[in-house]
């Protein structure tokens, strides 16, 4: 469970990473989704890609160390193919020893447009077109086919890659300058940011519904479609709040959050709620 | 047609390869046009790969793995149909046919692994608590390992069991089908958790206004098909407006304040 520690012991900004150091996060940038599962989704990997970094960074303070990788192991989601645009975000508030709320707020509110930008750039625009043309190649017996598909989109993906990771850590460190003279305002803002973009992802990627029906002759009544008229996303908004309340008043674990909708899960399965 | 124990294991090697490259490596291999030639070129008919990994690959291009949206699985699909068509001389139609039931299971695979990761997190949270880092390696490295197993075994499977198993494995999933769905259903909401998890340390009792607007604001775009892709930078501008207005907001009271206390300034 994330600590509730809003500030790193060791305040000192640290020296600014290397380049060997943001290189090799850039390759650990490609196993983001190893450990993907349907509570966190990418936290697990996301900590892994930015671990080098961390390390160097709370290299001299243990403890700020263990905070670092304990709230960035909640919820992330974003891209896999321009996640090195928030690491370099986040890792340069990292490396100022920016407020934990701070940096939590603006990882939040970073990685939820890129998921739109990513599929437009790539599952839309690169992999058709490429595959379109080298599918062809290949129908038609040539090997050239499958060589250029695989050249092709990872000369881009490599590229996009190492760019944003290099650009977004400039950016955050410059940004960060001119923040430090006014944190709490700024600290508030990016949270402000942060609950409306977890607002937002609440209803844009809650997609849960129920698919029971209630016989009535010729046209049985849809109890989604009811639901739909009260409030559309119902579900997801009810099902987010009893939890964010069984966790913050109850003090129940995740873990017994996800039993209790495995249950949820399987029995209204077998009973046709799903 | 019989394939020989290296060709089954080169097969096998390939298979849990790409069921990593699914999601992470180079996120292109695992394609049906790549796939298709490999598989081709170990089973000694690369020109029928070629065909079969082309094929399948214009047929997938308008199935993409977009949002996390889980197709019938495209990878062992992509095998098992390049199998069929070199070993049985079928066309790539009828081989993606019958390389479905595998797919469907390939599809269970990966839901059942995304379902049983979940409690996992909660050791990752202890690794982190003790800040240990090779823990954290360590836990990646397994989840694509077993992700990989997995998928090598059923692809190892249809080699030796041919369209019969197919037929076995279509009746078995339609008989757990209702599993599948449930977990499939919890799988779908347990995202919840991640998001109230965000909410019990980020929403500080004077955001609730903010949680609900960013909620309506998504809804209302979500009612736009048109925008489904662009719905989250839409609300991205909004939320930053917000925000930003209130930062500057507080800044100018801030300053106001200070310029108050000394006495010599009007406030504005």
């Amino acid at each position: 469970m994330a600590s509730n520690r809003t500030q790193y012991n060791n305040l000192t900004p640290a020296q600014p990473l290397d380049k060997k150091t943001l290189n090799k996060m850039v390759w650990r940038s490609l196993n983001l989704q190893a450990s993907f599962n349907y509570e966190r989704m990418q936290a697990a990997g996301w900590l892994y890609c930015i671990l080098p970094g961390l390390e160097k960074i709370h290299a001299d303070d243990k403890e700020d160390l263990e905070t670092s990788m304990q709230h960035n192991l909640e919820f992330f989601n974003t891209h896999p193919f321009l996640v090195t645009f928030v690491m370099g975000i986040v890792l340069s508030l990292e490396q100022q020893k920016a407020d934990i709320n701070t940096i939590r707020a603006v990882r939040v509110a970073a990685m939820g447009p890129l998921g739109g930008i990513g599929d437009a750039i790539f599952w839309f625009t690169l992999v058709p077109i490429t595959a379109g043309i080298t599918s062809n190649m290949a129908i038609n017996g040539s090997l050239a086919g499958p060589i250029l598909f695989l050249v092709i989109f990872n000369v881009v993906q490599f590229a996009v890659r190492f760019w944003l990771m290099n650009w977004s850590y400039k950016l955050g460190s410059k940004a960060i300058e001119l923040l430090t003279a006014n944190a709490k305002e700024f600290t508030r803002a990016a949270s402000m940011l942060g609950v409306f973009i977890v607002g937002a992802l609440t209803s844009n990627y809650g997609g849960t519904t129920i698919s029971l029906e209630i016989a009535n002759g010729e046209s049985p009544i849809v109890i989604q479609s009811i639901l739909d008229g009260v409030l559309p996303k119902l579900i997801p908004l009810t099902l987010t709040l009893l939890l964010f309340y069984l966790m913050k008043k109850k003090g129940w674990k995740p873990v017994a959050c996800i039993g209790l909708l495995l249950v949820i899960g399987l029995v209204g399965a077998l009973v046709g709620l799903f | 047609m019989e394939f020989n124990a290296i060709q089954i294991i080169l097969v096998g090697v390939w298979a849990f390869i790409v069921a990593i490259d699914q999601f992470d490596l180079l996120e292109s291999l695992y394609q049906p046009i790549v796939s298709g030639a490999v598989i081709g070129a170990i089973l000694g008919d690369l020109p029928t790969g070629l065909v079969v990994g082309g094929t399948y690959q214009l047929m997938t291009i308008g199935n993409m793995p977009v949002g996390g949206a889980q197709p019938p699985n495209a990878v062992i699909g992509g095998i098992m149909a390049t199998v069929f068509a070199v070993s049985s001389g079928l066309d790539t139609t009828a081989a993606v046919g019958l390389a479905v039931p595998f797919a469907l299971i390939g599809q269970y695979m990966v839901t059942l692994l995304f379902t049983a990761m979940s409690p996992v997190m909660s050791v990752a949270d202890k690794m982190a608590e003790k800040g240990d880092t090779k823990g954290i390696v360590r836990l990646n490295y397994l989840a694509m390992g077993a992700l990989g197993l997995l998928f090598a075994v059923v692809c190892i499977a249809g080699l030796i069991g041919g369209s019969a198993l197919g037929n076995t494995l279509d009746k078995l999933s339609q008989d757990f089908a209702w599993i599948m769905n449930g977990l499939g259903a919890a799988g779908g909401m347990m995202r919840f958790v991640g998001f109230a998890t965000l909410l019990r340390i980020m929403l500080s009792n004077d955001l609730w206004g903010i949680y609900f607007a960013g909620f309506a604001l998504a809804t209302i775009i979500g009612f736009i098909p048109e925008l489904s892709g662009s719905a989250l930078i839409l609300i991205a501008f909004v939320g930053i407006a917000i925000s930003l207005n209130d930062f500057q907001t507080r800044v100018a009271i801030k300053k106001n304040a200070g310029s108050a206390n000394g006495g010599e300034e009007d406030g504005i």
